[in-house]
């Protein structure tokens, strides 16, 4: 992997840290592994809204100069949800802008005011599939209703389905969603479909597992039994220019262009002209942010305009309820390793089979998740270890380590999901591999007489998210890498001989705590895992599947 | 003598890595039998009657007693470089996988996967040389050689008495392996096809870019769509290991649900992709092994019965093919062709299955490629489309193409032609894929229309079993997608008539400024079905 970057032309962009800081961050963000996402917004049914600029902060140092959305009145601090993520905050604008988390069938206000400097004009926000009963304030637009300078406007909506949906800039929409104007509405069933728990089911007691939080905004994605999950991430996909960007600031800035203004409202000062084609667009962005920094907890102090994080983590057998979201220009191959992604609905639409909707889905399902501008999905994934024909636990019967030699009872779908497996760390192992050996002479306490044999460590490259081992989860890895005998206390010496785990202190995924599975979902126009010519980084994460051994705390 | 230098230099380096303790440095793995494939032979897929029976071991884990399902395959790939050319002529350098087991297969356009047998073959021919087998092919006009490049009887394994007897145990000669893999990558990467219930031995080689000495590049194999992948043989550097030059290592897989899946280097993905490490990967049903005759319904319902091979909508979210809605009438397995998916009704029933793979070049940076000097990604722009690697009208030229090299060998580097070639009133399988890393591209059909009947390796079924397969004239894929389509001879032209002999048909992109071949305006990604 060759970390490339083009000689920094001259460019506008102010720096206020320096270039070098690609490596520190791709280091730095590694190492808080403990930093998840879930869906964080403000939950009401009176939001007050303000557009204003600022500088957004990208992994090769850059500062970009942007529009947001921000609160213009403080929300209340219970408003903000999930409830177990502390730290929730608007006090300014913030790209994507704050994630509204609204109620079907409940109407509510959205009142935006105009903090955008006086040459960029009006501007608005669309509310598409969504009923706008009426506005208030403000001067009539092209699309709606517009927040001038001196008006507030006022939104009365309703949502009639529940799912996932976006809001963006109806004014100059190629200009102001390009600055950064838009972010989501997180629409919640009106009640819980039958089949779909309020509260988590029993929760996984597992050793040093025993508290593990909601993270979720409700039960179901939409009114369908078939919509229930576990876990929830929201992904906004979008790109920027910044040469737009650039000229935005420069015209904004332009004290002819400032002064024509002040003199008449309607002047040529009072709008700007900043050409938006060719487009040519050089950062890659997930909820604002490029990678490494998506991986960074929400809320981060070092990412003031860019509050949310793209930084997955799931235990084996969780349904988890994907909201995605295409906010730039393009589309973009949203590509989710592991497994398939079964989308639900489109734009709060579920899709349903036309024999039987009560009962069955006919979303299709996709390893490539396709973002589409304006276009928002939910979708449910899940991964266990069905079909490896190997224990990803690495039992091993022969083990004098009990955690070695826990049992596996199926389910219907062949899962150890029985009441004694909730306190087990291997809940939800798929039975059918229980204890079947992947090497064929392991070094350590785990299983042999496999198939395969792995290639001697000195020949191989490790990676900051590998876990160590083959295995899931500290105990799995642990044995396999000779680190522990069970009760035994191991061979003089053996601990890390098969060289598995990367040199200490560089990983994300250490091999003593998480040893998860770890997924890359990026976009597969790979050009787009890139920051300005850099590579790593643009819209990429990494997505953990961690065992029940690890407490999966996103609450920063 | 810049060349010469190259080669001495990964001469060192192969040297460097055997002379590590306990390092394996190159090495292939075919086991004939295994836990899930206990018999002495394991070479071909038994007819399916049923789920495997599993019974419980000594050992704790679940065996097969009895109907044992599926068989053992394996492949070898070189990871390196090569060139290629394109339509309008240009020598073009990759980085690029090229075939290490299944030469004369690949050469052929068919996949390189053997089974134990075949690929536990040693050669016994004269010295492989580079180019091979283009090189041969050229020279005596026969090169049938299917085994591992580089296997050799492990004489260390032979208590002293030499290869009499040594074992055939993956231990390989490193010398023919580089004398074949270097400088011999393909576009497509060799084709690789299995069964359900098949175990998949796949070596990655590591042989080096000898034109890039200055890049320690590792490549990997990322099996795209594999369903609950375990991360170890995902193929993601950062979330796994990935092999050093000098070196190899084995993926192994079960095969996973039937479909058109593809696979590719995962190592910096923007520059390994783009310059050319993507390949065509499909797992084919079950279904096609039912006796002929026998009920693909009734088949289907004994899949059910095993939670592996099951879908089960009302607990599983994730699958896609429940039993069909309607029983079908008439379901026999038929008596020629196959089936894209266990479909249970025989819906995705074919003649003839072709992979296509959608990709792209941008040859500004496969010349900075070529050089030591840093790629651009943010201008990274296309120029020539690709149909398994070659633009039209090279894409209509039957049999491999060859290149000659920067050692002066020519080399068979785009294997694949895409001539779809369908008799009157057959179906053909377009297994479909796009690796372009760049935009969406759209493939439409000039006339036959295209049935879609699987989306990314899933088939077009609700989760009450009916069937959402839709006919089209165009696809629009992006890399990272794949999609299966039939073109059905069988149902007349809308003005009643029949497909005829003789008659050509296209598939051509209607993104119009991708059917030109860089400066040329005439060519890109367009093929010809032709009606036999």
């Amino acid at each position: 992997m060759s970390a490339r970057r083009e000689p920094m032309s001259a460019t506008k962009m102010i720096r206020a840290i320096s270039k070098t800081r690609l490596l520190l961050a791709a280091m730095v963000a590694l190492l808080p592994a403990t930093a998840h996402a879930a869906a964080p917004g403000i939950t009401g049914t009176s939001f007050s809204l303000i557009a204003q600029p600022a500088y957004v902060t990208q992994p090769d140092g850059a500062m970009v100069y942007s529009w947001g959305y921000g609160c213009s009145v403080a929300p209340s601090a219970s408003s903000f949800k999930p409830a177990a993520i502390s730290g929730g905050t608007c006090p300014t604008m913030q790209v994507p802008g704050p994630t509204l988390i609204v109620t079907e069938n409940t109407p509510f206000t959205v009142t935006l005011t105009n903090g955008l400097p006086t040459a960029a004009g009006n501007t608005s926000i669309l509310f598409p599939g969504l009923q706008l009963v009426s506005t208030s304030g403000g001067a009539a637009g092209l699309l709606t209703q517009e927040a001038t300078a001196a008006s507030p406007v006022t939104y009365t909506l309703i949502a009639t389905s529940p799912g996932t949906r976006a809001y963006y800039s109806g004014t100059q929409g190629d200009l102001q969603v390009e600055m950064g104007l838009y972010g989501a509405i997180i629409v919640l069933p009106a009640s819980t479909p039958t089949g779909c728990t309020a509260a988590l089911p029993a929760h996984y007691v597992a050793p040093g597992n025993s508290a593990e939080a909601d993270f979720r905004l409700a039960p179901a994605a939409y009114d369908h039994a078939k919509s229930c999950y576990d876990r929830e991430y929201l992904f906004q996909f979008s790109e920027m220019d910044p040469d737009i960007h650039n000229k935005a600031l420069a015209q904004v800035s332009d004290p002819v262009r400032v002064s024509a203004c002040a003199t008449s409202a309607t002047g040529p000062g009072c709008s700007l002209n900043v050409p938006t084609e060719p487009y040519h667009p050089a950062y890659f962005l997930i909820n604002g942010r490029s990678m490494p920094d998506d991986m960074d907890p929400n809320y981060a102090p070092e990412y003031p305009h860019q509050p949310y994080n793209g930084n997955p983590h799931m235990h084996p057998g969780e349904q988890v309820l994907l909201r995605v979201i295409g906010q730039g220009r393009w589309q973009h191959p949203f590509h989710e390793h592991g497994n398939h992604v079964r989308i639900l609905g489109r734009d709060g639409n579920l899709i349903v089979s036309q024999t039987d909707p009560a009962n069955n889905l006919a979303g299709p399902l996709l390893f490539t998740t396709t973002t589409t501008p304006g276009l928002a999905f939910d979708g449910i994934f899940y991964w266990t270890a069905k079909g490896l024909n190997w224990d990803a636990y690495g039992h091993n019967s022969a083990s004098t380590d009990p955690l070695a030699k826990l049992s596996c009872t199926p389910d219907l779908n062949g899962y150890n999901t029985g009441v004694a497996a909730q306190s087990a760390i291997n809940y939800y192992e798929w039975c059918q591999d229980h204890n079947k050996p992947v090497q064929v002479a392991p070094f350590g306490d785990v299983a042999g007489g496999g198939p395969a044999t792995l290639p001697d460590a000195n020949i191989l490259t490790n990676g900051a998210w590998y876990g160590g081992s083959p295995y899931l989860g500290p105990n799995a890895t642990l044995r396999a890498t000779g680190c522990t005998f069970g009760a035994a206390t191991p061979p003089a010496g053996s601990c890390g001989q098969t060289g598995s785990t990367p040199p200490s202190g560089t990983i994300a995924n250490s091999p003593s705590g998480e040893a998860g599975f770890a997924f890359m979902w990026h976009s597969h126009n790979e050009r787009e895992i890139t920051t300005n010519n850099i590579f790593p980084g643009g819209m990429l994460m990494m997505m953990l599947v961690d065992s029940r051994e690890f407490v999966i705390d996103e609450s920063n | 003598m810049r060349k010469l230098h190259h080669i001495g230099l990964l001469i060192a380096l192969v040297c460097l890595a055997t002379g590590v303790a306990r390092a394996q440095s190159f090495r292939v793995q075919c086991p004939t039998s295994t836990i899930t494939h206990p018999a002495a032979n394991n070479d071909s897929e038994p007819a399916y009657t049923g789920p495997t029976v599993l019974a419980s071991g000594a050992k704790g884990y679940l065996a097969p007693s009895s109907n044992v399902n599926g068989a053992i395959k394996c492949q070898q790939i070189s990871g390196g470089d090569g060139y290629s050319t394109m339509g309008d002529g240009t020598q073009t350098y990759m980085f690029s996988f090229g075939p290490l087991s299944g030469l004369a297969d690949i050469a052929s356009g068919l996949p390189g996967t053997e089974s134990p047998s075949v690929f536990n073959t040693v050669y016994t021919g004269p010295t492989l040389q580079p180019g091979d087998p283009a090189t041969t092919v050229d020279a005596a006009g026969t090169f049938s050689f299917n085994g591992a490049v580089g296997l050799a009887p492990n004489v260390d394994a032979n208590n002293g008495l030499g290869t009499v007897g040594a074992p055939i145990d993956g231990h390989v000669d490193p010398r023919p392996i580089m004398d074949v893999g270097v400088m011999n990558g393909n576009i497509p990467a060799p084709l690789m096809a299995i069964d359900e219930d098949d175990e998949f031995f796949l070596t990655l080689t590591n042989v080096g870019m000898i034109m890039r000495p200055d890049l320690f590049e590792q490549h990997t194999v990322h099996f795209h769509g594999y369903p609950n992948a375990s991360s170890f043989y995902d193929g993601v550097p950062d979330a796994s290991v990935a092999i050093n030059i000098g070196g190899s290592f084995t993926y192994y897989y079960l095969a996973p649900d039937a479909g058109t899946y593809f696979w590719h280097c995962h190592i910096t993905p923007p520059e390994h992709l783009q310059m050319g490490m993507v390949g065509q990967l499909y797992v084919r049903p079950r279904q096609n092994r039912v006796p002929v005759g026998n009920s693909l319904y009734t088949a289907l319902q004994a899949q059910q019965t095993d939670p592996r091979t099951a879908c089960n909508s009302a607990i599983d979210i994730l699958c896609s093919n429940p039993l069909p809605a309607v029983v079908p009438a008439s379901d026999g397995r038929a008596a020629t062709g196959n089936y894209a998916y266990n479909d249970g009704d025989g819906s995705t029933y074919y003649d003839i299955e072709y992979p296509l793979q959608i990709h792209g070049f941008d040859p500004s940076f496969h010349f900075v490629g070529m050089t030591f000097n840093p790629e651009q990604f943010v201008d990274m722009k296309d120029k020539f489309f690709l149909l398994n690697g070659r633009s039209y009208p090279d894409t209509v030229k039957p049999g491999p193409l060859e290149t000659q090299s920067a050692d002066s060998r020519n080399h068979f580097s785009q294997p694949l032609p895409s001539i779809i070639n369908i008799t009157a009133g057959q179906k053909a399988l377009l297994r479909i894929s796009d690796l372009d890393v760049t935009e969406y591209q759209t493939l439409a059909s000039l006339g036959i229309p295209m049935k879609v009947i699987a989306i990314n390796a899933k088939l077009l079924r609700d989760q009450a079993g009916n069937n959402l397969a839709y006919n089209t004239n165009s696809i629009t894929l992006a890399g990272g997608e794949s999609l299966d389509v039939i073109l059905d001879t069988s149902v007349p032209k809308p003005d009643g008539t029949a497909y005829t002999k003789g008659e050509i048909y296209y598939l051509y992109t209607p993104n119009l400024d991708h059917l030109s071949n860089d400066a040329e305006n005439f060519g890109g990604l367009m093929t010809e079905v032709r009606i036999n």
